[in-house]
């Protein structure tokens, strides 16, 4: 996780759900990218932590996006959340 | 965890019932069919689609299994079926309508699950499912830069994780939508991290919950009063499902009137109705 970007509530936010429900918190990172006034984070878990992140038909991964988006409102941007694989 | 019975001229629409009485959304729960819908002549109803539902318990396989879980998939839901099939058959003696009962996808029908039989493991201790809903939450919320109490309220299996502070506005969101989600994330951390199937786990954060079921409890008594004085029924905003069964429950405490749900999610709504 990069510091000292503008998404910093949003990426802390994301990297602790993330790490609370995957099998391997280790292997979590979350990469801030600033665009202007859009800041993308790139979300990586471990093999085989996709599926948990994702969950059923997307559910999980809506619900992490909606909370994130929220901690970015007090960081005063708007994000854009991508769950990879690695 | 408890089964619901319920009925309707559809198996979407019992199912809808159902949804209704246990106050959680379909992806929440199991759901049987135990008989389908049977049609008359020029598509009368003669018998009604009668199905049962639980809340679901949380899922977790270990991690092995999971890796699996992709091959198996397929197997599993056929699994199931024979039973399913033989009930329908010889409940409605017509092995084509029961086929086609079941063809039918996009609908609620398509959520249905095996009952779970293979689930692994021993119980997990419901105080350290607890333990772990409040450590997320209170990460969750000095990840926020919130201050906050976080606590938790046990009930046997009843677990409910409460969070106060000032300004935690945020985590509400509008509508609730943020906690619901929240609430969500805590039921994958706590619960299907550990391999839970038995607890309930619900999230408060700053009351809001508590007013909120405070004041749809106003609401229906109200709403109630004039469908009594009027005679006629009311049909209220589309709300969750978590918001009508407040509704459905302070109502059926009420004489002289009656509730259901009719339509379709997010426009789903409480009709109250004279007795």
């Amino acid at each position: 996780m990069t510091v000292g970007t503008s998404a910093d509530t949003a990426a802390a936010v994301l990297t602790h759900i993330v790490r609370s429900i995957v099998d391997d918190p280790e292997q979590v990172t979350v990469e801030t990218t600033d665009d202007g006034d859009r800041v993308r984070l790139d979300v990586r878990v471990g093999p085989g932590d996709l599926g948990r992140v994702i969950g059923r038909r997307g559910r999980t991964a809506a619900s992490i996006r909606t909370v994130t988006r929220a901690a970015a409102s007090k960081d005063g941007v708007e994000v854009d959340i991508e769950f990879l694989d690695d | 965890m408890e089964w619901v019975e319920t009925t309707g001229k559809t198996i979407e629409e019992a199912t809808e019932q159902a949804l209704d009485r246990l106050g959680v959304d379909v992806d929440e729960v199991d759901i049987e069919v135990l008989e389908e819908p049977k049609n008359g002549l020029f598509g009368k109803t003669r018998g009604e689609a009668r199905i049962r539902a639980r809340v679901k318990p949380a899922e977790v396989r270990p991690k092995v299994d999971r890796r699996r879980g992709r091959d198996r998939k397929a197997p599993r839901s056929n699994e199931a079926k024979p039973a399913d099939d033989n009930a329908q058959q010889e409940k409605s003696g017509a092995s084509e309508r029961s086929a086609g009962g079941r063809s039918r996808s996009g609908g609620r029908s398509q959520d249905r699950r095996p009952p779970r039989e293979e689930r692994s493991g021993d119980p997990v201790d419901p105080a350290l499912v607890g333990e772990a809903a409040v450590s997320f939450m209170e990460g969750l919320t000095s990840a926020f830069g919130f201050e906050a109490t976080v606590e938790l309220q046990r009930d046997d299996t009843d677990l409910e994780v409460t969070v106060n502070g000032a300004e935690l506005g945020l985590m509400v969101g509008h509508g609730g939508r943020t906690l619901v989600a929240i609430q969500d994330l805590v039921r994958v951390a706590a619960q299907r991290r550990l391999g839970d199937h038995d607890t309930h786990l619900r999230v408060d954060i700053a009351k809001y919950r508590e007013r909120r079921r405070a004041s749809l409890e106003a609401f229906a008594k109200q709403i109630a009063e004039r469908v009594k004085e009027s005679g006629r029924p009311v049909a209220v905003d589309p709300m969750s499902s978590a918001d009508r069964k407040v509704l459905h429950d302070v109502l059926a405490e009420i004489d002289g009137v009656s509730s259901r749900s009719e339509g379709e999610d997010p426009d789903r709504r409480v009709l109250v109705s004279p007795e």
